[in-house]
């Protein structure tokens, strides 16, 4: 070849190459924008597994993984489960079902001897469910997913269920059904005029779409969100709640009128190390009433009043810390008192008492208490009293009961100067509850003639009327 | 234009008849088939697996077919001789070269549309594939194989004017997958502030450098439902241009050398 097509040739090659940079730099982030995989790590992965991902079979990959787990499921082997959950969502980030299974598995499934969740998982489980939400934001179901976990296994906190519900409501394939849910986080948020305005705005689309659609499921959806209405009204009128928007035609007293006062008392006891008997008072009559019951370390990382900052970012790690302690329980309450023993011994990862001080917590919230109790309680506890532990601060808008108590960690594991004596802290105003003679699971319902025989009088405050009467039944 | 049509033609040809080639062809064309049944790895998205299984299929066969077919598109006329009777008549260097690519282009896009026929074929049977915009979605994804390919050609072929088959075979391969699977990585060393200058500078030269194949993967907008693509026709006109920059790229550089090496 002659030089001066040599020449040509390499002055092409220039040209060229400063134009394939050109149309890179133009090009790629279209290709970026449009189809580049959202996520995509190969660590651990086997060899075969990483030569089949590298050839562009993630999503076979992420299937195979899958079935993989579900066998594991099978086997009731949980731990194996999560490292395959993670990868196959790096692998392919659009396997809704795996994100939503496994946001569950990790928020659910983990759990000591007495079937309590791990909730130092629930940040992970929330940071999964997010980023399943991010990677698949055509479909509303991960924000459905995340909205119900705030909603049911948080249970509170409700403006996270609210804001995640709302969201996952301007998608239109969201199943009709599950449309309802918004109406109940609106109320348990304390918004009851929007829940009402939403519950008329499903109550018109469902007719219209039951005049398109004539299949049984349409009816049936339409008469479900009115009976909500309805209820939802009730709800409203005897709580007062249209009577204290119009004074003229406040009619009277109303259910949540003349708060009254549960007379929350608490003992902690540790019968033997790491063992605990949770004792207390609770003068509420009907059955239903659950109080929750946090054990955590007093220097907790993100400790909130009741809780934890649970939404701590979008980083899903799987493995929470070795050296930190956080229980949470429900205190069911019978015959107006609570007696629960709680082992805590059966399981060293769950609660390995690394601090030295503990905090114990008392909390109820009457946002997620019964319906039937929360009629007389009011939505933000305008009904409930309580003189020693009532709070208005920890939840703004709301009262709720609130109180804590402190352990060291010699008195939870028994040790030094507890090994002999019987360490317990208990409330100011403890005085001791009386076990129904005939078990447990007995309940006493307070005849017309007097008090409870199961509860010593005086024990329970008998302040209102909702003991005894059954007048704050609703 | 003659003579570079008639070696490319005669190539072709010579492809076609390649034993190896057809058993690679014929693995790939019964993996398309027997795929339906991986079904079971996923109930509610069988779909998905599906698609990414036989799309997997198509690309990785056509990049073992791509390699194979070029790595010897050179040596063999060397070692047969045979290039000596094609060089002595009024044909240039050049035109030699570029002959035998876009004969090995053409028998390549003979390979992919027989697997895109056969994937479509069997996505019809199985239902999982409606007439119409939906074929021509999925078809978009093998025609892009095709343009990646063909680029993954041109390298070969140029190397293939200064390496043995072997090593040929390797290199290749080895700037596919840093020009595919790595590319990634290269782009997140090139931008992470913590790193050295110089492992950053690295990072970017290969980034650079290696042709940029993980943009003609378009097979995610294929497998998942996702949004709607923005700019496609843009998108899919700068990535043809693209490869066909680099091709000419490597072709006048595999000109280069092959013009000053003796045969």
């Amino acid at each position: 070849m002659a030089r001066a097509h040599r020449g040509k040739l390499y002055a092409a090659l220039a040209v060229a190459v400063v134009a394939a940079a050109g149309i890179n730099g133009a090009v790629y982030p279209l290709w970026k924008k449009n189809f580049a995989p959202k996520t995509a790590d190969y660590s651990g992965l086997s060899p075969d597994q990483l030569l089949f991902a590298f050839a562009g079979f993630r999503e076979l990959i992420a299937g195979i993984l899958w079935v993989r787990a579900d066998s594991y499921f099978s086997e009731g082997n949980y731990d194996a489960i999560l490292p395959i959950v993670r990868l196959v969502t790096l692998l392919d980030p659009h396997q809704i079902d795996v994100y939503a299974t496994g946001m569950w598995h990790i928020g659910y499934n983990f759990t000591d001897e007495g079937s309590r969740s791990d909730r130092r998982y629930i940040p992970t489980a929330l940071a999964l469910g997010m980023e399943g939400a991010k990677n698949n934001d055509y479909t509303y179901e991960m924000f459905y997913e995340v909205g119900w976990m705030w909603f049911h296994k948080i249970d509170d906190f409700y403006e996270n269920s609210v804001s995640w519900m709302e969201k996952a409501n301007t998608y239109d394939d969201m199943i009709p059904a599950r449309r309802n849910i918004l109406n109940n986080c609106y109320q348990r948020n304390g918004e009851v005029d929007k829940a009402l305005d939403y519950a008329y705005g499903l109550l018109d689309k469902a007719e219209k779409n039951m005049k398109n659609d004539r299949e049984f499921s349409a009816r049936q959806n339409r008469d479900t969100i009115e009976g909500n209405l309805d209820n939802l009204l009730v709800r409203m009128s005897q709580r007062g709640y249209f009577a204290k928007g119009a004074p003229d035609r406040n009619l009277g007293i109303y259910d949540t009128d003349n708060p009254f006062d549960v007379g929350f008392s608490a003992r902690v006891t540790v019968v033997s190390p790491k063992v605990i008997v949770v004792q207390g008072t609770w003068g509420v009559q009907p059955v239903g009433t659950r109080i929750r019951f946090i054990l955590r370390d007093a220097n907790f990382p993100n400790a909130l009043p009741a809780g934890m900052k649970w939404n701590q970012g979008t980083q899903v790690e799987l493995t929470p810390p070795k050296d930190q302690t956080f229980l949470q329980d429900q205190l069911f309450v019978r015959n107006q008192s609570f007696n629960r023993k709680i082992d805590m011994s059966r399981d060293l990862t769950m609660y390995p008492f690394v601090d030295d001080k503990y905090l114990i917590e008392f909390y109820y919230n009457p946002r997620s208490a019964a319906i039937h109790i929360q009629d007389k309680f009011g939505w933000s506890g305008e009904g409930m009293a309580d003189k020693n532990f009532l709070n208005q601060e920890i939840r703004p808008a709301q009262r709720v009961i609130y109180t804590t108590l402190s352990l060291t960690r010699d008195q939870i594991l028994r040790r030094g100067e507890w090994e002999t004596k019987v360490p317990d802290a208990q409330t100011k105003n403890y005085r001791g509850i009386k076990a129904p003679s005939t078990g447990s699971d007995l309940i006493t319902v307070p005849g017309l003639r007097g008090p409870s025989s199961a509860v010593e009088p005086g024990d329970i405050p008998q302040a209102g009327g909702m003991a005894g009467t059954g007048e704050g039944g609703g | 234009m003659n003579v570079v049509l008639s070696i490319a033609k005669t190539t072709t040809g010579e492809a076609i008849r390649r034993r190896v080639l057809m058993v690679i062809l014929l693995i790939g064309l019964v993996l398309l088939v027997v795929a339906p049944g991986m079904e079971a790895l996923s109930a509610r998205q069988s779909t998905t697996v599906l698609r990414s299984l036989t799309l997997g299929v198509i690309q990785l066969t056509s990049a073992v077919i791509a390699i194979v077919l070029t790595v010897y598109l050179i040596p063999n006329e060397i070692e047969r001789r045979t290039i000596y009777t094609i060089l002595s008549k009024p044909v240039q260097r050049w035109q030699f070269l570029v002959g035998k690519y876009l004969g090995a282009v053409a028998a390549l896009a003979l390979m992919v549309a027989m697997m895109t026929a056969t994937m479509l074929i069997v996505f019809s049977v199985v239902g999982k594939l409606t007439l119409g915009s939906d074929m021509v979605d999925l078809a978009k994804v093998p025609l892009m194989f095709f343009v990646q390919m063909s680029l993954l050609a041109a390298v070969a072929v140029f190397f293939s004017t200064f390496v043995s088959p072997i090593v040929n075979f390797f290199l290749s391969g080895g700037v596919y997958l840093l020009g595919s699977v790595f590319s990634s990585l290269f782009e997140v060393l090139s931008n992470n502030k913590e790193l050295p200058a110089m492992v950053q500078a690295g990072a970017r030269l290969v980034h650079s450098i290696v042709p940029n194949f993980q943009m003609f993967n378009v097979q995610n907008s294929a497998i998942n439902a996702g949004p709607v693509i923005q700019n496609e026709q843009l998108y899919y006109l700068g990535s043809f241009g693209y490869a066909l920059v680099y091709v000419m790229i490597l072709l006048i550089a595999g000109i280069l050398v092959f013009d000053r090496r003796e045969v």
